[in-house]
């Protein structure tokens, strides 16, 4: 699946803000998407909001996980950002805590831990 | 003594639905007032081990049930499988097993969610689990 | 309500069969109770009166009383319960019924002592009444099938009364273990949650869910927990506070741990704990230092200088 989720690029960062219920299509038409927007830009940033996700199980955190190592195989940094408190104890409670993933509070403060590494 | 207030039996048979099952399930912990993560907790844990009727015995089916028992409310979810049945089951319960090369922690994590949790597998014939969550005291 | 206290005793037809056995509750006292019916309706009003003038004339129990309108309720209440007595059965629905006594007496706070005292009043006029109506023979019999039944009853009463006790002292425990998990916000977005007391795993989940929802909610940077006043961190405790760090760190927040004494850091070791990825501190004082660092802050010493 292409086109499925909308990817905003702002200088050198790419914005993905996923809205609807992320099932494991969506999921995985994201990965494809960023990494197809990776290839056809310079971006050298991910930032990825989830505020809108009230369920995000093992194999779907793992897609987001794994997006952001394919990304950094590909050269970008990724930030999860906006996880919602619910979803994050959840996560940790069934074992998983996203060891390799960078998270930050909402937009600004992911678009700030990238700016400090993005040059413009 | 846990009574069934309401029942609803969908079936698993294409990835859709999970999204199906897993939002049903959200609506009922929300319509019984579980707090956000209970809610969370049952709906996450109703979306692997539907995948996992899905992807490890190709389909099957699940009742959700709204239950009380006299002072709090709750929500109950079964899935039946005829699939081949879980191998090993400590080692599946245990967490980071899989069969499959994905995480191995959907059955051990609905495990830890759930305030209650049964799982009943037979080699050949196939796999009930059962899971509840309920209203904070 | 009180089918809850049905399954809290655990009482099922099992339980019913045996505490008649013990209690000598025959199907013979039952009939007899049962054909006492009649008696047992004309002289409720003055059984009933006798009993309330006891507790009335006692200081200690007549503020349980206290207006008027209460009386006549639970006097209307006393009447049912009096000629239940004579219903001539013993099942489960009665005993659900007779469960209400110990409830409504638990919560009221009037303490087994006096139902027990003015259980021994009714026996005492409703024996007075007996002798006056019948035969000594019968009279002698009848008073033996009430004084089992009444017997039973109490049992339940106080089987209930410690239950319901029970119940009010979680809810205490409860309450005041909501109030021990306070989260304080001790500058722009650094919190902190000093943890105190025992560490069980109901409130550690209390304590994760709890302080996710401060982090989002004060969009937090720094969390500084301190743990100085938890007497015992097994691996129990060191896990749900590992859990904690990474559910924070998820939501794009940092755990300063702080007040790790020697036994602590000898177990966080142990478990096998990444501590190179863990912000942590002895002392309070160093940790509230460490997240204000963290979030380019200073503090400054005015007597010795320094910047501005
Ligand atoms: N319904 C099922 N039927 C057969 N095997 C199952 C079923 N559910 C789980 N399993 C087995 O248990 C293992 C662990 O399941 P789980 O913890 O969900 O991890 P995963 O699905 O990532 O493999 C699976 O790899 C599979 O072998
Ligand atoms: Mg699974």
């Amino acid at each position: 699946m292409i086109g499925t989720v909308p990817i905003l690029k702002i200088g050198r960062t790419l914005l993905v803000s996923i809205q609807i219920e992320l099932s494991d299509a969506v999921a995985e038409g994201m990965q494809n998407d960023v990494l197809a927007a990776l290839e056809r830009t310079n971006a050298k940033g991910i930032v990825v909001d989830i505020s809108g996700f009230d369920t995000v199980d093992t194999y779907v955190a793992r897609i987001l996980a794994e997006t952001a190592k394919m990304a950094k195989l590909m050269g970008a940094r990724s930030v999860l950002v906006g996880m919602r408190p619910e979803v994050a104890a959840t996560l940790v409670r069934m074992g998983y805590t996203m060891d390799d993933v960078q998270f930050a509070l909402n937009l600004d403060e992911g678009l700030a831990l990238l700016g400090h590494v993005i040059p413009r | 003594m846990i009574d069934v207030v309401a029942q609803y039996r969908l079936e698993i048979q294409i990835e859709d639905d999970i999204v199906i099952v897993r939002r049903k399930a959200r609506q009922l912990a929300q319509a019984r007032k579980l707090d956000p993560f209970a809610t969370a907790a049952i709906t996450t844990a109703v979306s692997e081990l539907t995948r996992n009727v899905l992807v490890h015995a190709g389909g099957g089916s699940v009742v959700l049930e709204e239950i009380s028992d006299g002072e709090r409310y709750g929500v109950r979810a079964t899935f039946e499988d005829h699939g081949p049945g879980i191998a090993n089951l400590e080692l599946a319960l245990a967490g980071g097993h899989s069969t499959s090369k994905t995480m191995g922690l959907g059955l051990s994590g609905s495990k830890r969610l759930a305030d209650r949790f049964e799982v009943k597998t037979e080699k050949g014939v196939g796999t009930t689990v059962r899971i509840e969550k309920w209203q904070g005291l | 309500m009180h089918a809850r206290y049905l399954r809290t005793l655990k009482f099922d037809e099992l339980e019913l069969a045996s505490r008649r056995t013990f209690f000598r509750v025959t199907d013979e006292d039952l009939a007899r109770l049962a054909s006492l019916r009649s008696f047992a309706e004309k002289h409720t009003e003055a059984i009933v009166e006798a009993f309330y003038e006891l507790l009335l004339g006692h200081p200690e129990t007549a503020k349980f009383f206290s207006d008027e309108l209460a009386v006549k309720h639970v006097k209307k209440l006393q009447r049912d319960y009096f000629l239940q007595l004579f219903d001539g059965r013993c099942d489960l629905a009665y005993v659900e019924n007779r469960l209400r006594v110990g409830a409504a007496h638990e919560r009221i706070g009037l303490a087994p002592k006096w139902y027990l005292g003015a259980y021994r009043r009714y026996l005492e006029v409703v024996r007075e009444q007996l002798f006056k109506t019948f035969p000594s023979d019968e009279a002698r019999a009848s008073m033996e099938s009430i004084t089992r039944i009444v017997f039973f009853d109490m049992s339940i009463a106080i089987d209930t009364y410690i239950a319901a006790n029970l119940e009010t002292i979680g809810r205490h425990q409860l309450a005041i273990r909501e109030l021990s998990t306070p989260v304080i916000r001790v500058h722009e977005r650094i919190l902190l949650m000093p943890l105190i007391g025992t560490i069980d795993s109901l409130r550690a989940n209390q304590i994760m869910d709890a302080l996710l929802l401060r982090v989002v909610e004060e969009q937090a940077r720094f969390v500084i927990v301190d743990i100085a006043g938890v007497p015992v961190v097994d691996t129990k405790v060191a896990d749900s506070l590992l859990k904690t760090t990474a559910a924070v760190r998820m939501l794009g927040a940092q755990v300063i741990l702080t007040g790790i004494s020697a036994p602590i850091a000898r177990t966080l070791v142990q478990l096998g704990v990444d501590v190179s990825s863990m912000h942590t501190c002895a002392r309070l004082q160093e940790g509230i230092e460490l997240a204000l660092q963290l979030a380019g802050k200073v503090i400054v010493d005015r007597e010795k200088g320094g910047a501005p």
